[in-house]
């Protein structure tokens, strides 16, 4: 924790920079196959369970002695016999036993299988079937405002061009298996050609909501084919408009160049196990303004001014900051962060 | 509260802002001494803290009297509320038109809902929303008898709800109407975790009450600010003898309640509905969400900007609150509001009431009679009605104050002091456009004209007449043909009060026509703002 030098700094939002520890949760659906049990330790890359493409509902018979309840497991004859996993024989991709109905059961199932691995090592906490998994995350996380696609993990490498954006015309495969940190804000385009490069995600600051629809779309689009893509997320940092990243976060990210960090989703974090890490720490007083006319810019916490009036007739509570060039303005305490 | 406290806080920890309220024994009675709104991310010691500095400096001698000081602000008793996301619950029934007014019931109840019928969705897709990760509870209804179109699919219906509160058993099931005599097929219901109630159909009662007081009484948690509002209203129309509307919009879902004194033998009535749906800032705004807002911006956009706005709103609640960014969270306040009405439709057919309430920090950042213009925007009744705000968000923690009687005696010492007087707003209807619609004349308490000649009444428009807080005074109409205005007649004679916009006699359409083309429809919304801020009072 950093320490506040006075007390009107607490008056400030605060961010916290790092967070530890993080429970990440990896959604599932009726008929997707566990493979771990609660409590159990995960290494990076194992599976966890595997994802049908494509469910579909089916009446199954039930011979005599066996009495599903709902969310047990249904096995179909095993075409290729493997070794038994919690979730039953390999090879057989099987299905889910939802609901009795006529004597017969409903059966999620389906042909095409799709493993979910972890990009993070941890302890398994919870399994829910049909729902959910949910790990602790060995490592500590920076928190995001979304992440799509996921969960994925690569190594870290600053990829921002001379204004902070990323352009598609700057990537090439010798970014592949990379997680790319984009300092502003980044295009669909630079997004879905990154994904083609075999990049594993972005780390942005903004995705506009415009860039953020057509890449879903594209995603979605990819994820209906039927070969099997790498994972790929996108994380965004702060939100929908431009700005640059936050120098904490920026510093931080910098810091992880070169070493192996994960996407998850839920939460939206940026997960890293590097233990000797040193955290940059930003200075207490450092303030970030992250919304209206001077957002984006750096300062220092000055005081509080109390109770002013801003542009559109609005009275707020304001702090003074002083910028970089060491003028002092007043600056809405809501549109001022901190980092924790 | 307890014990004999000379000073006590209101805190009213929202998802946006949070305001705290310091109030004080002064004159043997509860009067406001001060208070503060600040961003939500900000914690409480921060908030109280600088309240209580305030209040030392400008009145040390006050503060020493009742033992206010910021070296013992943990000492100052408080009653406090706090405002949660609302809950997501899965309403599942055997047809669309079973669906409809449990999804209905449920909307407006605290709850934010995802719906799916047998007759829409596969049972496939139906498991997957029951057992879905983010589903705090299941309701799962049937008419009661079941219709002809739900019997068929009622006992593979069953079969499903059954199963998926069989493998979540910490979940809440609600099983309405004809559901509630299925509870077999859930097996031993005492060995669940969560709970699982049986509850009315949904149209039973009175239009489906019974079974929304449940779901109410399910979604909000005990201190919750919206729970409290309705208690508040309550009891605020008591204390007033007077009608009152109270609508709050929040960062996360929207509150409109009816409140009324009542007579001696049915005492006072209050209808609430709580409409997550009606939040301030949608987590993914959609299409319609963008241009119902876009509808009431003053400033220029399109549709990709305003998303991005929209967004970064839900993002931090607090911030980019100055310039056009007021504008933004005043259009959203009014979309708001318009989603809130549109889910409470017997509340906008009721008579207008005596009194309209404006609760929640939306409100906060914006001129008083800016406020006002809001309301009347989108809340349109034929009728009169004397406008307040909320200002110092006391009401919340108020209504949480457990004993009646305390909360009346509290709520009618600070009756002057909690509400600021935006005005009186009257709106017939009926109006013919394109000539002259009548005359008005205001007379003071004596019956004096207030040196005033007629005002002319022109339909379309907004005429502010000067009337400051406190002030009271008749209103004499003079229409040239019938209008609804309460009644419908030719001359009316309206009591009114003053207040920070004045009197505003709305003459627009009742509902409201904007134009279609965007900076028509902006330059006409600036004109209305012009007309009723020329007359702002600080």
């Amino acid at each position: 924790m950093i320490e506040t030098p006075t007390a009107d700094l607490a008056l400030v939002p605060s961010r916290p920079l790092v967070e530890a520890p993080i429970d990440a949760v990896f959604t599932i659906a009726p008929g997707d196959r566990v493979v771990v049990d609660a409590g159990a330790s995960v290494v990076v890359g194992a599976p966890i369970a595997e994802r049908l493409r494509d469910p579909r509902l089916e009446d199954k018979a039930v011979s005599e002695p066996v009495e599903p309840r709902p969310g047990d497991r249904w096995h179909a004859m095993p075409r290729v016999v493997g070794p038994a996993t919690p979730g039953g024989p390999r090879g057989a991709p099987g299905g889910e036993y939802l609901f009795p109905w006529r004597s017969r059961w409903r059966v999620a199932t389906g042909d095409i299988v799709d493993p979910l691995e972890t990009p993070v090592a941890g302890i398994v906490r919870d399994v829910r079937p049909g729902t959910s998994i949910t790990i602790r995350a060995a490592g500590r996380g920076v928190r995001g405002v979304v992440a799509l696609g996921g969960p994925t993990r690569g190594r870290i490498s600053l990829a921002s061009g001379p204004e902070g954006g990323l352009r598609p015309g700057a990537l090439d495969v010798g970014m592949a298996g990379a997680i790319l940190v984009v300092d502003a804000r980044v295009d669909a385009e630079t997004l879905t050609r990154a994904r083609a490069m075999g990049v594993r995600g972005v780390i942005v600051a903004g995705l506009a909501s415009k860039e953020r629809r057509d890449f879903l779309a594209s995603e979605a689009r990819q994820r209906a084919a039927l070969h099997r893509l790498p994972p790929y997320a996108v994380l965004v940092m702060d939100g929908a408009t431009r700005r640059p990243m936050a120098g904490p976060i920026m510093a931080l990210l910098t810091a992880l160049v070169g070493k192996e960090a994960a996407i998850v989703s839920d939460p939206p974090m940026l997960i890293f196990d590097v233990p000797d890490l040193a955290v940059p720490t930003p200075p207490a007083e450092l303030v970030r303004i992250r919304a209206g006319a001077l957002s984006g810019h750096e300062a220092t916490w000055v005081g509080s001014a109390g109770r002013r009036r801003f542009g559109g007739g609005v009275d707020l509570e304001a702090g003074r900051v002083r910028l970089h060039d060491g003028s002092v303005v007043a600056v809405p305490l809501g549109d001022l962060e901190r980092f924790v | 509260m307890t014990g004999d406290p000379r000073a006590f806080l209101a805190i009213d920890r929202g998802a946006a802002t949070a305001g705290a309220a310091l109030i004080g024994r002064v004159g043997g009675a509860w009067r406001l001494l001060g208070s503060v709104a600040l961003p939500a991310a900000v914690d409480d010691d921060a908030l109280i803290d600088l309240l209580i500095r305030r209040v030392e400096a400008a009145d040390a001698v006050l503060a020493r009297h009742l033992g206010i000081s910021a070296q013992q602000s943990g000492a100052i008793p408080a009653v406090t509320v706090r405002t949660v996301p609302p809950r997501r619950l899965a309403v599942v029934a055997p047809s669309e038109r079973a669906l409809a007014p449990l999804l209905e019931a449920a909307s407006r109840s605290g709850w934010r809902t995802t719906g799916a019928s047998v007759e829409t969705t596969d049972p496939l897709a139906m498991t997957r929303l029951l057992l879905d990760g983010g589903v705090h509870g299941i309701l799962a209804g049937a008419g009661d008898p079941p219709a002809p179109d739900e019997r068929g699919p009622l006992a593979e219906f069953t079969a499903l709800v059954a199963a998926a509160a069989r493998r979540r058993p910490d979940r809440l099931v609600i099983l309405a109407g004809a559901m509630a005599e299925a509870t077999d097929a859930f097996g031993d219901l005492n060995a669940r975790e969560g709970e699982t109630l049986l509850g009315p159909a949904a149209r039973s009662g009175n239009d489906g009450a019974p079974l929304r007081a449940l779901l109410t009484e399910l979604a909000v948690p005990a201190d919750d600010a919206r729970r409290a509002l309705g208690p508040a209203a309550r009891t605020l129309a008591t204390v007033l003898d007077r009608r009152i509307e109270l609508v709050e919009i929040g960062f996360d879902g929207a509150l409109r309640a009816i409140a009324s004194p009542g007579d001696p033998s049915t005492g006072p009535t209050l209808d609430v509905a709580i409409v997550p749906s009606a939040r301030l800032a949608p987590a993914d705004p959609d299409d319609a969400t963008v241009d119902r807002v876009l509808a009431w911006l003053t400033v220029a956009s399109d549709r990709h900007r305003l998303r991005d706005r929209l967004r970064e709103m839900r993002i931090a609640p607090w911030s980019d609150l100055t310039g056009d960014g007021a504008a933004l969270r005043l259009s959203a306040a009014r979309a708001a509001l318009g989603r809130l009405a549109d889910a409470t439709p017997e509340m906008s057919a009721a008579a207008a009431p005596d009194l309209i309430v404006a609760a929640g920090g939306v409100w906060s950042i914006a001129p008083a009679p800016v406020v006002a213009l809001a309301l009347a925007d989108v809340l349109r009744r034929p009728g009169a009605s004397a406008y307040a705000l909320d200002h110092a968000r006391l009401l919340g923690p108020l209504g949480s104050i457990p004993d009646e009687d305390e909360r009346a005696a509290v709520i009618s010492d600070l009756a002057d002091d909690l509400l600021a007087p935006l005005g009186s707003v009257v709106t017939p209807a009926g109006l013919r456009m394109g000539r002259s619609a009548g005359s008005l004349v205001v007379h003071g308490p004596g019956g004096d004209a207030r040196g005033r000649a007629p005002i002319d009444l022109v339909p379309g428009g907004i005429e502010v007449v000067d009337l400051p807080p406190g002030a009271s005074a008749t209103a004499e109409f003079r229409f040239r043909d019938g209008v609804r205005l309460g009644g419908r007649g030719r001359h009316f004679a309206i009591d009114v009060v003053g207040g920070l916009a004045g009197l505003v006699v709305d003459l627009r359409d009742v509902p409201i026509k904007l134009p279609e083309r965007a900076d028509r429809r902006r330059e006409l919304l600036e004109a209305w703002q012009i007309a009723v801020a020329s007359g702002v009072r600080e």
